[in-house]
């Protein structure tokens, strides 16, 4: 995290956070979103571009950019990189056959600079399907151990469709860039 | 702040934080005197050079230990170089959380230094870190074994047609897999307990697969020639990599990716979308089994939409209709297809 980024969140009086949502398509980012903002969950098209909500929680005020994960968009995330507080990559726990590109994909990621600062939360999506992976194991197909240790990472499993999991996600996420960013309050 | 008749109070308010403001900074300001007690009569000189002191001060001891790690003559047999390691990452971070700290006292020129120097040692740990300990090549095949024991226990009828060499495991999920020229079918939730969970249908040929009963999530990969009729799925449908294929399926959500000359009869509460495809044609549903009805109510899925026809082509990104589907002509569409056994 630059220290110009610092300096530029203390003169501000809001305490806002930018928290960018990415994973690979069909794992749950917009329904996760739309679940902890307490909306309607029924009908959610595939995300064709990107959806913004501001969102208040505890204390503070989430930005958080909802990118869709189609590969042909895929490209385009690092759009949303720049000024990103946390980082939350969601994985779709069920879908065990493409968990070699979401490994390849979240490595891919977190080799960019501009994210090297940001807090990043695991969401293992989808628990409530029986044949799920456990967030351990989701944790060791990824290969999060061997992840750069300055890094700040948790795994946390979820389910979007129920919501379980969903606040002990983002009080984690939010603490921590909050623990980094407003230190001197 | 908020309004006017508030402003003593906000003003008040606004005092105290700026008093709280002002008391931090001599606290901290004290604080960095007492560490170094030799004080001279300028005060940001003092502040200044007694940081930069402390300052390399953990930055030498931060490179010595990491050239001592380096030096370890048999660096993978000895265990206690990782948590050394650990250790040398959080006195970085510390001395990072010390600059920020200062950062209000120093010239910009040496935070620009002091953050160059962070920068550097990180990638020096990273550097030491990959030399000492190699990274672990990732593979499946550690895993394989606790995945067995659970399968043991939940109903599935997986073929075990999955070596355990096999790169790309495909997983336990039950499901139809590598099959020619036959007619597959599965009854789901009929008069046991068995969950409603994913369900996977992968490399087939020529097949005739009937899915009856809700389904949570339905994962479709290489399929040729084939028919597919699939009651609700309560949840999201995922196809890749299909050619020359009929497909009927009721969903809350589907993705299609890679396919090739097929025909989609689809309900869906959202939009349907394609990706990298194209000849694919688009028709609502048409599938009857007995209690098919009951069964689509019950998964939110009674009502049509009418989304069959508004698909998103996320490789034709512009306001006139994509080449790569079309709308299915009514002649050309094969009626009702009845599955009951």
């Amino acid at each position: 995290m630059g220290l110009l980024s610092i300096i530029r969140k203390i003169k501000r009086k809001e305490k806002e956070m930018r928290i960018l949502m990415v994973g690979l398509d069909n794992s749950g980012k917009t329904t996760i979103v739309l679940k902890i903002n307490g909306e309607d969950t029924s009908v959610i098209s595939p995300t064709l571009g990107f959806n913004i909500k501001t969102i208040t929680y505890q204390k503070y005020t989430l930005n958080i950019w909802d990118v869709g994960g189609q590969k042909t968009i895929r490209s385009y995330w690092r759009n949303y990189f720049e000024q990103t507080d946390g980082l939350v990559w969601v994985v779709d726990s069920s879908d065990l056959r493409r968990l070699d590109d979401c490994r390849y994909e979240l490595h891919n990621l977190l080799k960019e600079e501009r994210l090297s600062g940001a807090s990043l939360l695991i969401f293992a999506n989808k628990q409530d399907i029986q044949g799920a992976l456990s967030p351990d194991e989701i944790a060791k197909v990824l290969n999060l151990e061997a992840m750069d240790n300055s890094r700040h990472w948790r795994i946390v499993g979820c389910s979007a469709y129920t919501g379980d999991g969903l606040l002990e996600g983002f009080d984690w996420l939010v603490q921590d860039v909050a623990s980094r960013i407003y230190m001197l309050d | 702040m908020e309004e006017d008749d508030n402003l003593p109070a906000a003003d008040s308010a606004l005092q105290r934080k700026h008093a709280a403001m002002i008391e931090r900074l001599s606290n901290s300001h004290q604080s960095r005197l007492a560490r170094k007690p030799n004080s001279e009569s300028n005060s940001t000189f003092i502040s200044t050079s007694s940081f930069l002191s402390r300052f390399s001060e953990s930055k030498n001891s931060i490179e010595s230990t990491l050239s001592r790690i380096r030096q370890t003559p048999d660096p993978h047999t000895n265990p206690t170089l990782k948590s050394e390691l650990d250790n040398v990452s959080i006195s970085i971070a510390d001395l990072e959380k010390l600059v920020a700290e200062n950062s209000f006292s120093l010239p910009s020129y040496e935070v620009r230094t002091c953050l160059k120097t962070i920068t550097d040692l990180k990638q020096l740990v990273e550097h030491v870190t990959s030399e000492v300990i190699p990274r672990k090549k990732f593979s499946f095949k550690n895993k394989s074994t606790k995945k067995i024991t659970t399968q043991n226990d939940t109903v599935s009828e997986v073929p075990n047609v999955e070596s355990k060499d096999s790169v790309l495991r495909v997983l336990d999920s039950p499901g139809f897999r590598g099959k020619e020229n036959e007619v597959l079918v599965k009854e789901f939730g009929r008069g046991n307990d068995e969950e409603i969970r994913e369900f996977v249908l992968s490399e087939l040929k020529g097949c005739d697969v009937r899915l009856m009963g809700s389904v949570r999530a339905l994962f479709v990969h290489k399929l040729i020639d084939c028919k597919v009729y699939v009651g609700p799925v309560f949840g999201s449908v995922l196809i890749e990599e299909v050619t020359n294929c009929v497909f009927v399926m009721a969903s809350h959500q589907i993705r299609i990716h890679q396919a090739k000359r097929c025909d989609f009869y689809l309900r869906v509460r959202s939009r349907p979308i394609i990706e990298d495809s194209d000849g694919v044609r688009f028709a609502p549903y048409c599938l009857k089994y007995e209690g098919i009805e009951k069964d689509l109510e019950e998964a939110n899925l009674g009502e049509e939409t009418g989304n069959w026809s508004n698909v998103d082509d996320f490789k034709w990104l512009r306001a006139v209709q994509s080449p790569n589907w079309s709308i299915l002509p009514e002649n050309e569409r094969v009626g009702t297809v009845d599955i009951s056994s």
